[in-house]
């Protein structure tokens, strides 16, 4: 038996080598180096990176312009498209959770702006955008409203862009609505018994049932609109200075790292970027307690 | 006679609140589309016309395309993108099936540690060790100007999530599957290969879809790690229009509807297993 269990035990350590690989080369270890290259100053031309303590640290906090512009859009923009995205994607969802005809098709349809390729995304939306040849100024113009900038006027580039990431959040319905399907139904039954009305199921049947899969879905959405990015590369790529709502925390590391090439500063940004994010995920875990419901029990 | 006239109505009133909520989710996915058909149509018109109103081109342009590949070499771009997508979805996917086997069937002596890990490395966002990753790839082990930064990470069993998936189908395949066919005397890999992948089939798919997309999707790295010109890909391809002022705007739109097309077949076929997949995914997280 001990023999079969150390067998077992070797095959699984051997299967489990590329995810072990994975872990330390391509996760953690480069994890603990992004912190440790940002006490560190490195710019392309040196050959050896010289300990500089703090610096790169005080110079972000104090002296750098960009830094509180990219966290202030950074979050804004991350809390405006998971808010939108969410009421928008569980709306949907709500709906599509019933017999109706044509209702994979429709699954189908919301899905497919997601598997189109960022890049082709954000350039097809250059253009509806555009000032001159795009459908919503050319609507504005035949109402007579003047032209917007909506990816070069300050007070638009952020609704703007969070539009389209609203527009490719359509796998958050496919997970939704596989949650909405779980929901006992001899729970709604009882509580019809009882004499609820939809509205009163809604609040208190299917709300909590589906507290689970709103937190999987705010979370993974929350971290991934964090690490925004592409807008910025396509939009912004030739006049990047103009604009402070492109300098998203992500693009400034790209930017510091790999058009100033100072990977040394570009780490520190990493890090405290990385610390951001995990500030933010902690408070959903620990606000969550409060409002997440595990059925206990069957299932 | 009341409980079958309540009744009645209740169903009568049931049939009316499915044909609002069908009327606005058919609002609702005429607007996801409208993007979608105002590119399409914009890639078969002239410049001046993208600028109207024209749902439909007066002539429809099928000329643009042939144009358009002059200045997009979409074939050459598509067979660099594949360069990467296949070694990654294949060893990808093989790679997951193997770790999540070992989470969810096999012992060892800190499982739940090590699977703990990989779960936490899910909050972990990539782009935070980008920078040590490219110095570990380029200055250490001189992989510049090679698309291997872009295949090798995929090989570790597609990240976290992908492992997950396969761990949590593999759980639900009953244990007494793998008793039978032990007592039958197969071993570790047929048990896996002969009894475990075919019931979770609809997970592979969806991974090997994750993969895909991920890849498809990925702008950073690609333009992180892809310096020379003839190793573009259609993202990086597509990219070239943005810069110069003055887009000609048909040849970027109809390259862009090029771009799209193969994603949306890899999902069309994939798609029927893959909403059973997701299904068994929200089920599970």
């Amino acid at each position: 038996m001990s023999r079969m269990a150390r067998q077992e035990a070797r095959a699984a350590k051997l299967f489990l080598i590329p995810a072990f690989c994975g872990l330390t080369f391509l996760t953690y270890l480069p994890l603990i180096a992004v912190f440790a290259l940002s006490f560190f100053k490195w710019t392309a031309i040196m050959p050896q990176p010289i300990f500089v303590g703090l610096n790169n640290y005080v110079k972000l906090f104090t002296r750098d312009m960009f830094f509180w512009t990219s966290i202030k859009v950074t979050v804004l923009y991350a809390l405006l498209t998971v808010g939108v995205s969410m009421i928008y994607t569980l709306s949907i969802a709500m709906l599509l959770n019933r017999k109706m005809p044509a209702r994979g098709f429709f699954r189908a349809v919301f899905y497919v702006p997601y598997i189109i390729p960022a890049m082709a995304m954000y350039m097809s939306w250059a253009l509806l955008y555009n000032p001159d040849f795009g459908v919503f100024n050319a609507l504005l113009a035949s109402q007579g409203i003047q032209k917007i900038g909506f990816l070069s006027d300050s007070r638009f580039i952020i609704p703007s862009i969070s539009l389209i990431a609203v527009w490719a959040s359509g796998n958050l319905i496919v997970i939704f609505l596989a949650g909405l399907g779980n929901v006992p139904r001899v729970y709604h039954e009882a509580a019809e018994i009882d004499g609820a009305n939809g509205w009163q199921r809604f609040v208190n049947i299917t709300m909590p049932c589906m507290t689970p899969i709103v937190f999987y879905n705010l979370l993974l959405s929350l971290i991934a609109n964090m690490q925004v990015v592409v807008p910025s590369l396509i939009y912004a790529g030739s006049n990047r200075t103009t604009y402070p709502e492109y300098t998203f925390m992500s693009f400034l590391m790209y930017r510091t790292g790999f058009i100033n090439n100072d990977l040394s500063y570009a780490s520190a940004i990493s890090f405290v970027f990385f610390l951001i994010i995990g500030f933010f995920t902690l408070i959903l875990f620990t606000t969550s307690k409060s409002w997440l419901f595990y059925e206990g029990g069957d299932r | 006679m009341v409980v079958r006239g309540g009744l009645q109505s209740k169903r009568r009133r049931e049939r009316v609140t499915t044909l609002i909520a069908f009327l606005f989710v058919t609002l609702f996915a005429l607007m996801v589309l409208f993007p979608l058909w105002w590119i399409f149509r914009s890639s078969l018109m002239t410049n001046p016309e993208i600028g109207t109103l024209n749902m439909l081109p007066s002539r429809w342009l099928v000329s643009n395309y042939p144009e358009a590949l002059k200045v997009f070499t979409y074939f050459k771009f598509l067979g660099n993108t594949m360069t990467i997508v296949v070694p990654c979805v294949v060893f990808g996917t093989i790679t997951a099936i193997f770790c999540g086997y070992s989470f969810a069937r096999l012992y060892f002596r800190g499982r739940s540690f090590v699977f703990g890990l990989c779960i936490a490395s899910l909050l972990l966002p990539p782009v935070v060790t980008l920078i040590p990753l490219y110095i570990g790839w380029i200055r250490i082990l001189g992989l510049g100007g090679t698309y291997w930064p872009l295949i090798l990470p995929y090989l570790t069993g597609g990240g976290a999530f992908n492992i997950f998936l396969i761990r949590q189908f593999i759980m639900s395949v009953p244990r007494e599957m793998d008793e039978a066919a032990k007592i039958d005397g197969a071993g570790r890999m047929r048990i896996l290969l002969q009894i475990l992948v075919p019931s979770i089939k609809p997970a592979i798919i969806v991974v090997a879809l994750f993969i895909f997309i991920g890849i498809w999707n990925d702008v950073l790295q690609q333009t992180v790690y892809i310096t020379k010109q003839e190793m573009n890909t259609i993202a990086l391809g597509l990219k070239r229009f943005t810069g110069s002022y003055g887009t000609d705007w048909r040849l970027a739109m109809a390259s862009t509807c090029m771009s799209i097309v193969p994603g949306i077949l890899v999902y069309l076929i994939c798609q029927k297993y893959f909403v059973e997949g997701i299904v068994v995914t929200g089920m599970k997280n």
